[in-house]
């Protein structure tokens, strides 16, 4: 059972954000986009952090986890973005939709583990 | 153009040819080339077409009226010249008399302008009007070669990153086989940005971090391009543009054009183009790879009207770093 949901269109970055988890001893799943990110959760109630992208096709990331809330109906599983995007306005809308944190790309990893490692135990 | 880090406040140069055999004049148009930031790329007779093939990031061409030893030959030649590249504004030198009439047949349809030898700041006007015509802030270009030049140092750690002054092209002309394309809307610019290198050098220096498999590596190449183009997007949204709102219900578009065959891409509009070449290097294994980043403003430009965000330096926090809300 998968602990960490990665949701991010560039394969770079599932790649690197993947990998580097894994490493980290966390058992990691990743997705394409939004809508793939959804199906992933709802086909895994059991994933305890989702870090996700916001500017993404078919469905962008902060609409993702608005209907992880409201949809899915999961309000237990922690939301961090991963993104380029810093403007205040999104930060907010991120907050109303219970993102707990938001990280401004490059991913580092040593930078982020402890947090991340805290998100799932 | 010298790599390396240019200056805070240089100014764009443009890349001329200059076709004119003149030797009484060609003194006085390198000088005019060195006081108004062009750079001259002077090829020896016979090679122009090939010169011409391999730059694809010019301006414009200064030619002569007599080059190649007779007008009808200068007329032949640059005809020949602007069927290959007619987005490249060809000025022409005369003898006596700063216009275009007067020219053999057809040849008035090929040079954008004239100029004589004792009027110089005529000249000048010109490249004004069809070089420089588009006045780039300095923050502006201060701010895309450093969020570029972060970024490119963050992907590709173990090579150096440097980087020429800016320069304004009138070529439509794709360099390389990978690039990417990302819209650009600000109040104060609608347009894009376009990255293009070569496959093969970008796998080589893919292949130092971690050797791809042969069928899927351009994959690779296509995807870590496009995370490039993202960050670097990001990063100009936070700095130039913020949420956009500004820009919304902004309905006006144009088709871009892309001819593979001929290697060529037009955003619609004559307007000349600003870009950006970074050379990363492999200083170990002696490879470097180029790419070219140009901005095509081809919606709107409003230089005036051109902003930096500011943020709250207090609540700053640094990128790859988590701001827990």
């Amino acid at each position: 059972m998968a602990q960490i949901l990665v949701v991010d269109d560039s394969s770079t970055v599932r790649d690197e954000v993947t990998t580097f988890l894994k490493n980290a001893g966390l058992d990691v799943i990743s997705a394409v986009d939004g809508k793939d990110g959804l199906v992933k959760l709802r086909s895994d109630p059991g994933i305890k952090l989702v870090v996700a992208d916001v500017n993404m096709p078919n469905m962008d990331g902060l609409t993702m986890v608005e209907k992880i809330r409201s949809e899915l109906g999961n309000t237990r599983v922690n939301l961090i973005m991963l993104t380029t995007e810093s403007s205040p306005n999104m930060k907010e809308r991120g907050k109303a939709a219970g993102v707990k944190g938001w990280i401004v790309k490059p991913f580092k990893g040593t930078a982020v583990l402890e947090t991340f490692k805290k998100l799932v135990a | 153009m010298q790599p390396g880090t240019p200056a805070m406040n240089d100014k764009p140069v443009s890349k001329l040819l200059v076709l004119d055999d003149s030797p009484a004049h060609i003194g006085r148009i390198k000088q005019f080339c060195d006081v108004n930031n062009l750079v001259a790329l002077k090829p020896r007779r016979g090679a122009v077409m090939s010169i011409l093939r391999t730059n694809i990031d010019l301006g414009g061409i200064l030619y002569s009226e007599t080059y190649g030893g007779s007008l009808e030959e200068s007329a032949r030649i640059a005809a020949e010249i602007h069927s290959a590249r007619p987005e490249l504004p060809i000025i022409v030198r005369r003898e006596t008399q700063p216009t275009l009439s007067g020219l053999p047949a057809g040849s008035q349809q090929v040079f954008c302008a004239a100029y004589v030898a004792s009027d110089m700041d005529a000249l000048r006007k010109v490249i004004d009007e069809y070089i420089f015509c588009l006045i780039y802030p300095n923050a502006l270009l201060r701010g895309i070669s450093e969020i570029t030049t972060a970024v490119l140092s963050s992907q590709f750690k173990a090579f150096k990153v440097s980087l020429e002054t800016p320069y304004i092209v009138r070529d439509r002309l794709i360099f390389g086989e990978l690039f990417s394309l990302m819209p650009l809307e600000s109040v104060w610019c609608r347009g894009y940005m376009m990255l293009q290198t070569e496959e093969d050098p970008f796998l080589e220096l893919l292949a130092r971090e971690a050797v791809p498999e042969a069928a899927t590596a351009f994959r690779k190449a296509n995807d870590l391009l496009g995370e490039i183009t993202n960050l670097i997007w990001g990063a100009f949204k936070n700095r130039y543009i913020g949420d956009g709102k500004a820009t919304a219900g902004r309905q006006v578009q144009v088709p871009l054009l892309v001819n593979h065959k001929h290697k060529y891409i037009s955003f619609g509009t004559e307007n000349p183009q600003l870009c950006f070449r970074y050379t990363l290097t492999d200083e170990g294994a002696g490879r470097s790879l180029r790419l070219y980043q140009r901005f095509a403003f081809n919606l709107e430009w409003s230089p005036d009207d051109f902003t930096e965000i500011s943020h709250d330096v207090a609540g700053l926090v640094e990128s790859g770093e988590m701001e827990l809300f």
